[in-house]
C-alpha cells in the first residue's frame, strides 16, 4: 500500500505517495521525473545512480524512499545556481570528461561530495573518491583531471 | 522484484520499540540499516515472504562513544562515522578498522553501517574480521532485555548469527586493550569495489620486554563459514619477539586454522597462499605501529 | 591543403553541456503517453523443449494487457546483426522471436505487457511453462564429438561454419624454418558493460506502422532486421535515431530479443510498449566470443616468417548471432593479414553450445588473435634472443605496399614504424632489463603489442554495408543542421562529423547542429561500428558539405559579381578569394535563396533571380575507397607482486597513425578508455557460467569485475602519427578499436618481462601468475 511522505529534493518539497518498497532511485526517476539520475545496475554496483542525502554520496538505488524523509536530497538537476553550472560540471566539459555521458550524473556527484571536505586533493585521493563509480567510456582519465580542475580552481 | 511484498514501513524511535516490532511481525518484518546488504539481497530476488520493513535510523543508535575503556559503537554508525571517529583514525590498537574502512567506496562508506555489516553475517565481509580480530562482542536487545554475546561466539555459519528470534543487535563493543597493542588489516580484491577474496586481520600486544603478549590472528574471504580465528598462528606468536622469521613462522601455520574454499572467484589453494603472505604483511604493519624495528 | 581552422583543434563535446546537467535524451528517460511495460519470461533452462505454457492465471492480474509466447509470434527465423543484410550469405538465421526449444539459460519464452513493470514481474511469476529438459554442452571441444548433444539440425556436430584459408604452402614453409614454435591461447567471454541498459519503447498505428525508439548503434539495420522477424516491409517500421546511448561498443550491435517483442506487444494493444533490460538480462544476452587459437609459426634465425598457421575455435553459444563474422574478421584482419608471410594457413570453426549468446564488441575477434600472435612473437624473440620491436618491423608491412585485403588498394600511408619509435622512446624501452631480472618482492616490468594493420568493416568484405549518407541544411541565420543516421555512443562522433561539416563550410563547429534522424527522412548510414565513422561518414558528411557549399556559390556570386570557383567561405562569410573585403555573411546568402522572388528595397520593389531560390542544401550518399590501415602500438609498465600475483598497470604510452587527428581530447579519450577495457580483459573481466547448469556466475557487477579509477594507470599518453590519409576526410584514418585491441598482449608480454612467466589464457589473474611461478601449491 502506498504511504505519502514528504522529500525535499534540490530545495524543493514534494508530497508524494510511494509504496514501501521502492527506492529513492524509483522515485526521484518515475515519480518526481528527475531523469538526471541513471539507473545502470540496480543494485548499488555502477554508481550512476550516485545522489547526495544530507550531503552525503549515496547509491540511490539501496535508499528506501521511505528512508529519505526528513533528508536534503540533492542530484545533479541541483547543481547548477542561478543559472551557472557548478564549477565540477564546467571542469567536465572542458576538460573532455564525457563520453556517452550515462555515468556522468553520477560521477559529479560523488565528485561533489568529495570536493566539499578535500582540499588539494592528490590524484590517488580523487581517484579513491570516483571508485564506486564505473566508466566503460573514457578509463577515468579525464575525469580525474575535472576533478582536479575543479578542486584547484575554487 | 524481490520485495514486491512489503506492505508496511517502520520507523521506530527507539531500540525498545524495535523489539516489540519484532515481537508483532514475527518473520514477516526485516531491519533495516544502511540498506546496502539488504538491497543486494533483494536485488538478487531473496525478499519474497519481508512484508514489513523497519528502519532503525530514528532508533538513536548511531553513535561512537568511550565504554570501559573501550569502545561502543551503535548498530547504525556508518563507516564513515567510525573512521572518522578519534579513536579509529588515531590509535594503534583500533588501526585495523581503520585499514578495513579504506577499502569501500565511499557510497559504501556513507551508507553501510557497523550493525548492519556484522548483522548480515556474510563470511566475505571486511569489518566483522577487524572486529574479532579486537575481541569485539555484540550487544543485542530482545523481549528477555540486552544480552552480550562474543562475536566469536555470534557467528554460525553463512550468513548466520546466533541472535534469537526477536532479538536484534544493538551495539558492538571492543574491550580496553593492554598498552602497546596495534592492530592491521589487509584484503586481496579484483577491483577497489569488491568482496575480499582473502582478509586478514591481526593484533598483537607487546609485554615491557618487547615480547609479544597476546596476538589475534582472524583470517576471513571465503576460508570459512565465517571469518577464522587462527589459532595456531597466534600460538606461534606468544611469547616471541616479534621479527621477520617469526612472522613468517606463524603466517605459515595458517595452513592448519584454515579450509579455503575453490569458487568462480579462487581457488582455495590460491586463497591459502595469499592469506600466509597477507598474514605476515599485516603482522609487520601492526608491528610497525609500535614502532618497533623488525629484524 | 590549405591550412585547418577547426580539424585538429581541441574542441569542446557538442553534448557536454546537456551531459553534465544530467543528460535528457538517453533512449531510457523515454516516456509516452498511455505507455506499457513489458517484461521477458526466461528459461532457466539451457536446452529444452517448451511442452506447455500456461497463462491463463497471468491474464487475469489486474494491470496485464497483453501476453505472448511463442504460439503467438511469427515464427520466421532471423538474423539480429546489422551490418549485413538478412538475406546475405554469411547471416545464419537460426532464431526466432520467442521459442518453443530454448538453447540457453535466460533465453525467453514469453512476455507480458502491463501498466506497470511491477505488474508485468507479478504476471511473469504466475505464467506456468513445463519444460522438457534436454542434455546441455557448454564447452565448444565437448559439442562437437560425436554423441553430444545437438542443438540444430542445420549443423552436424555443432560446427556452424568451418571456414579455411590459405596463402602460399604452409608445410614448405615450415620445412623451411630453423624454428617452430606452437602454442596454444584462449581467451574468455567478456561483457561490453555499456553503461545504459538496452532498452526500447514501441509504437504502432492502426494502420500496423511501427515506430521504434531503442538504444542501438544502428537504425537502419534495427528497422531492417525487425521487419525481417515480423515479416512485414521495410517501410512498415521506422527507427528513430537515438539523441545518446550510453554506449554500445558493439554491444548493441545487433537486434536484441526485447525489440520485436515490444512491437507485437505494442500492435496487439495499440499502445507503445517499452521494455527495459536488466543489469542481469544484459549480462546473459551478449559477450565477447570466447575464443581458442592454436598457433604454429616457423621462423628463420634472423627472425623472418618463413610459415604461419592457426586453428581458431569460437565458442558461439546458443546462436550464431556475431559468431560467423567475429571468426572471419578473427582469421583475416587478427591473424593472416598483420604481418607478411608468403606461407600462411588458417582454420577457423564456430560451434554451437548451450553457452549464451555473443555479441560485437570493440575490436571483433581480432582482440583473441592480438593476443595470440604478439604473445607469440615475443615468446619467439625470448628464445632467439631477438629484439621485439627489430622482430616486428622485419615482418610487417611497409608504406605504398599493396593493401594485403584489397589488392586495388596500396597503402598509401602506413607508418608503423613511426609509432614504435615513439611508444618505445616515451615508455624507456632502451632501459628495459632481461625477463624476470628485477630485485625484491615486487618486480617491474614493460612490454607492448601492436596491431600492425587493422580494417574491420570494410569495402571489399563480404556482406558488409560500409556506405554512408548524410544531408546538410542551412538556415536563415547562417547556421546548418546536419542530418545523419550515425549513432554517437559517446565516442564524439557528432562532434568530429561537426568539425568535418564546419571545416569544409568555412563555419564554427557551434554553427553545425547534428538534428533529428530517422530511418524514413535519412539517408542510409552502416552502423558506428568497424572503426568507421570518423572516415566513413566522416567522407559523406564532407561531400555532403562541399555540395552544400557549390550552391552557397552560385548563389553568392550573382550578389557578389564574382564566379562561383572564385569564391571562399572564411569564417562564416562567403568572399571573393583574394579580395575579402568584397564578401558578406553566409546568412546573407541564405537569406537572399529564402527570400521571396520579390523584395521590397527602398526604390519600390525588385525581382531576385528565379535561379537562387530554394532552401540551401547540400547531400552525399557515397561508400568509401577502402578503410586505409592505421597502426597501433602500445607500451606498457607493470608491477608484478612475486608473492601473490598482483598486477599493477603502472605507465601506458601509446602511438597511433591516425592519418589526422581530428579532435585531440575526443582521440585521447578512445585510447584512454580502450585501455581500461582492454586492461580488463588482461587481468580480470570474465563472464563466467556455472559449468553444470549453464547458469551465469557474474552477472553483475560485484561479480563482473572492470578497473574502477583506482586499477588504471595515472599515466597515459599518446602520440600521434599523422600521415595525412589522401583518401580520408582532411587526411584523417580510424582508431577505436586498434587501442582497445593491444592492451592484452601488451600488459602479457609485460608481465612476462617483469617475471618471466608467461600466461597463455586470459584473464591473467594473480592466481595464474602465482602458480606459473610455481609458488601454488597443488590441490
Amino acid at each position: 500500500m502506498k504511504q505519502v511522505i514528504a522529500l525535499e529534493v534540490n530545495g524543493e518539497r514534494h508530497e508524494i505517495a510511494v509504496q514501501p518498497s521502492a527506492t529513492l532511485l524509483q522515485v526521484l526517476r518515475e515519480e518526481l521525473d528527475l531523469l538526471g539520475t541513471k539507473q545502470a545496475c540496480d543494485a548499488g554496483g555502477c554508481g550512476c545512480c550516485t545522489v547526495l542525502l544530507d550531503g552525503r554520496a549515496v547509491y540511490s538505488c539501496m535508499v528506501f524512499a521511505m528512508s529519505a524523509q526528513d533528508k536534503k536530497i540533492t542530484t545533479i538537476e541541483g547543481l547548477p545556481k542561478d543559472g551557472k553550472l557548478d564549477p565540477l560540471q564546467e571542469a567536465f566539459i572542458q576538460a573532455g570528461a564525457v563520453q556517452c555521458g550515462y555515468c556522468t550524473s553520477g560521477m559529479i556527484m560523488a565528485a561533489k561530495e568529495f570536493l566539499t571536505s578535500a582540499r588539494a586533493p592528490s590524484d590517488p585521493e580523487i581517484r579513491q573518491a570516483i571508485s564506486g563509480n564505473l566508466c566503460r567510456c573514457t578509463g577515468y582519465h579525464k575525469t580525474v583531471d575535472a576533478i582536479r580542475m575543479a578542486a584547484s580552481g575554487r | 522484484m524481490g520485495i514486491s511484498g512489503v506492505r508496511e514501513f517502520c520507523r521506530p524511535q527507539s531500540a525498545r520499540d524495535v523489539v516489540d516490532l519484532l515481537a508483532k511481525h514475527g518473520d514477516r518484518a526485516v531491519l533495516l540499516a544502511g540498506g546496502t546488504f539488504l538491497h543486494g539481497l533483494f536485488a538478487r530476488g531473496l525478499g519474497s515472504g519481508v512484508e514489513v520493513l523497519v528502519d532503525l535510523q530514528k532508533a538513536g543508535l548511531s553513535y561512537v562513544k568511550a565504554a570501559n575503556g573501550g569502545l561502543a559503537l551503535g548498530a547504525m554508525t556508518t563507516f564513515r562515522e567510525l573512521a572518522e571517529s578519534e579513536a579509529v583514525q588515531k590509535t594503534a590498537e583500533f588501526a585495523a578498522i581503520r585499514d578495513a574502512l579504506q577499502y569501500p567506496p565511499a557510497q559504501i562508506r556513507n551508507q553501510a553501517t557497523v550493525g548492519g555489516c556484522v548483522a548480515s553475517a556474510s563470511s566475505l565481509f571486511d569489518l566483522p574480521v577487524a572486529l574479532l580480530a579486537l575481541d569485539g562482542s555484540v550487544k543485542s536487545l530482545g523481549p528477555r532485555g540486552p544480552r552480550e554475546t562474543t562475536l566469536a561466539k555470534f557467528f554460525v555459519d553463512y550468513f548466520e548469527h546466533s541472535l534469537e528470534k526477536g532479538e536484534f543487535l544493538t551495539e558492538v563493543l571492543l574491550p580496553k586493550l593492554p598498552p602497546r597493542s596495534a592492530s592491521a588489516f589487509l584484503k586481496l580484491e579484483t577491483n577497489s569495489n569488491d568482496l575480499a577474496l582473502v582478509n586478514v586481520a591481526v593484533r598483537i600486544t607487546l609485554d615491557q620486554a618487547g615480547l609479544c603478549r597476546d596476538a589475534r590472528v582472524v583470517i576471513g574471504g571465503g576460508v570459512g563459514k565465517a571469518p577464522v580465528r587462527a589459532v595456531s598462528c597466534e600460538a606461534v606468536l606468544k611469547g616471541q619477539r616479534p621479527s621477520r622469521t617469526l612472522f613468517e613462522s606463524a603466517a605459515q601455520e595458517v595452513s592448519s586454522d584454515i579450509q579455503p574454499v575453490s569458487d568462480h572467484r579462487a581457488s582455495g589453494q590460491y586463497r591459502r597462499a595469499v592469506a600466509k603472505v597477507y598474514l605476515r604483511r599485516a603482522l609487520l604493519r601492526a608491528a610497525e605501529r609500535l614502532g618497533v624495528e623488525i629484524a | 591543403m590549405s591550412k585547418m581552422k577547426i580539424v585538429g583543434n581541441r574542441v569542446l563535446r557538442t553534448d557536454a553541456y546537456d551531459k553534465v546537467t544530467g543528460g535528457k535524451s538517453y533512449t531510457v528517460n523515454l516516456r509516452l503517453p498511455g505507455m506499457l511495460h513489458a517484461k521477458l519470461l526466461r528459461s532457466p533452462y539451457p536446452h529444452a523443449r517448451v511442452l506447455r505454457v500456461d497463462t491463463s492465471r497471468a491474464e487475469k492480474l489486474a494491470g496485464v494487457k497483453a501476453i505472448l509466447t511463442a504460439a503467438d509470434v511469427p515464427q520466421i527465423k532471423y538474423h539480429p546483426v546489422y551490418f549485413a543484410p538478412s538475406t546475405a550469405a554469411s547471416m545464419v538465421r537460426d532464431m526466432l522471436i520467442l521459442t518453443s526449444t530454448v538453447r540457453f539459460a535466460g533465453e525467453p519464452v514469453a512476455a507480458v505487457a502491463a501498466t506497470r513493470t511491477e505488474i508485468a514481474e507479478e504476471a511473469l511469476e504466475l505464467i506456468h511453462v513445463e519444460y522438457e529438459a534436454l542434455p546441455a554442452v557448454f564447452e565448444a571441444a565437448e559439442a562437437m564429438k560425436p554423441g553430444a548433444p545437438q542443438l540444430y539440425e542445420h549443423a552436424p556436430n555443432n560446427v556452424v561454419m568451418n571456414p579455411s584459408f590459405s596463402f602460399g604452402d604452409a608445410q614448405k614453409g615450415f620445412d623451411e624454418a630453423d624454428y617452430v614454435f606452437e602454442n596454444t591461447y584462449r581467451t574468455q567471454r567478456v561483457h561490453t558493460c555499456y553503461m545504459e541498459p538496452r532498452v526500447c519503447v514501441v509504437d504502432s498505428d492502426t494502420s500496423g506502422n511501427l515506430t521504434i525508439w531503442s538504444s542501438t548503434q544502428h537504425i537502419f539495420g534495427l528497422r531492417e532486421k525487425l521487419a525481417f522477424a515480423l515479416g512485414i516491409p521495410v517501410s512498415k517500421v521506422r527507427a528513430v535515431k537515438p539523441t545518446y546511448i550510453g554506449g554500445g561498443f558493439g554491444g548493441k550491435l545487433d537486434m536484441g530479443f526485447l525489440e520485436p517483442v515490444a512491437a507485437l506487444l505494442s500492435l496487439k494493444t495499440g499502445r507503445p510498449v517499452r521494455l527495459e533490460h536488466t543489469r542481469y538480462e544484459d549480462f546473459i544476452t551478449t559477450a565477447r566470443n570466447p575464443f581458442e587459437v592454436q598457433l604454429k609459426t616457423g621462423v628463420k634465425k634472423d627472425g623472418t616468417f618463413t610459415a604461419r598457421w592457426a586453428k581458431s575455435i569460437l565458442d558461439t553459444g546458443a546462436h550464431a548471432t556475431h559468431g560467423a563474422v567475429v571468426l572471419m574478421v578473427h582469421g583475416f584482419f587478427g591473424f593472416l593479414l598483420p604481418y607478411r608471410c608468403a606461407n600462411q594457413k588458417w582454420e577457423g570453426m564456430t560451434v554451437y553450445t548451450n553457452n549464451i549468446i555473443g555479441g560485437g564488441f570493440r575490436g571483433y575477434g581480432a582482440p583473441q588473435a592480438a593476443f595470440a600472435v604478439e604473445s607469440q612473437i615475443d615468446e619467439i624473440c625470448d628464445k632467439l634472443k631477438l629484439d621485439p620491436i627489430e622482430f616486428r618491423l622485419k615482418n610487417a608491412h611497409s608504406e605504398g605496399e599493396q593493401h594485403p585485403f584489397d589488392p586495388n588498394f596500396t597503402l598509401s600511408t602506413y607508418r608503423l614504424a613511426e609509432c614504435l619509435k615513439k611508444g618505445a622512446e616515451q615508455i624507456g624501452w632502451s632501459k628495459r632489463l632481461p625477463a624476470g631480472a628485477g630485485n625484491g618482492t615486487k618486480k617491474r616490468g614493460i612490454g607492448f603489442a601492436c596491431q600492425p594493420l587493422w580494417v574491420s568493416g570494410c569495402v571489399g568484405f563480404p556482406d558488409i554495408y560500409e556506405h554512408s549518407g548524410a544531408i546538410l541544411k542551412l538556415n536563415v541565420d547562417g547556421t546548418v543542421n546536419l542530418s545523419i543516421a550515425t549513432v554517437d555512443m559517446g565516442c564524439g562522433q557528432n562532434t568530429v562529423l561537426s568539425q568535418i561539416a564546419a571545416e569544409e563550410l568555412g563555419v564554427a563547429v557551434k554553427d553545425i547542429r547534428v538534428t533529428y534522424a530517422d530511418t524514413d527522412t535519412v539517408p542510409f548510414d552502416a552502423p558506428s561500428h568497424a572503426s568507421r565513422v570518423t572516415y566513413s561518414a566522416g567522407n559523406a558528411v564532407k561531400a555532403a558539405a562541399a555540395s552544400a557549399k557549390r550552391r552557397v556559390f552560385q548563389v553568392a556570386s550573382g550578389l557578389l559579381n564574382s564566379s562561383a570557383e572564385n569564391l571562399e567561405i572564411v569564417d562564416g562569410r562567403v568572399q571573393v578569394k583574394g579580395a575579402p573585403a568584397n564578401g558578406m555573411p553566409l546568412a546573407d546568402v541564405v537569406k537572399r535563396a529564402e527570400s521571396p522572388c520579390v523584395n521590397m528595397v527602398p526604390d519600390g520593389m525588385q525581382r531576385t533571380p528565379l535561379e537562387e531560390k530554394g532552401t540551401i542544401m547540400g547531400s552525399a550518399c557515397l561508400a568509401p575507397a577502402s578503410n586505409p590501415s592505421p597502426a597501433a602500438v602500445e607500451f606498457v609498465e607493470v608491477e608484478v607482486d612475486t608473492e601473490t600475483g598482483e598486477v599493477k598497470v603502472l605507465r601506458v604510452a601509446y602511438a597511433h597513425d591516425i592519418g589526422k587527428v581530428i579532435n585531440p581530447p575526443g582521440a585521447e579519450g578512445q585510447v584512454e578508455g580502450g585501455l581500461q577495457q582492454g586492461m580488463g580483459y588482461a587481468l580480470m573481466e570474465n563472464l563466467v557460467f556455472d559449468p553444470s547448469s549453464g547458469a551465469c556466475l557474474a552477472a553483475d557487477f560485484l561479480n563482473y569485475k572492470m578497473p574502477t579509477a583506482l586499477e588504471m594507470p595515472a599515466e597515459i599518453t599518446c602520440q600521434w602519427v599523422e600521415s595525412n590519409e589522401p583518401t580520408g576526410p582532411f587526411g584523417a584514418k580510424s582508431l577505436a578499436e586498434a587501442c582497445a585491441i593491444v592492451p592484452a598482449p601488451a600488459i602479457a608480454n609485460a608481465i612476462y618481462n617483469a617475471v618471466g612467466v608467461r600466461v597463455r589464457d586470459l584473464p591473467i589473474t594473480p592466481e595464474k601468475i602465482l602458480a606459473a611461478l610455481g609458488k601454488l601449491d597443488p590441490a
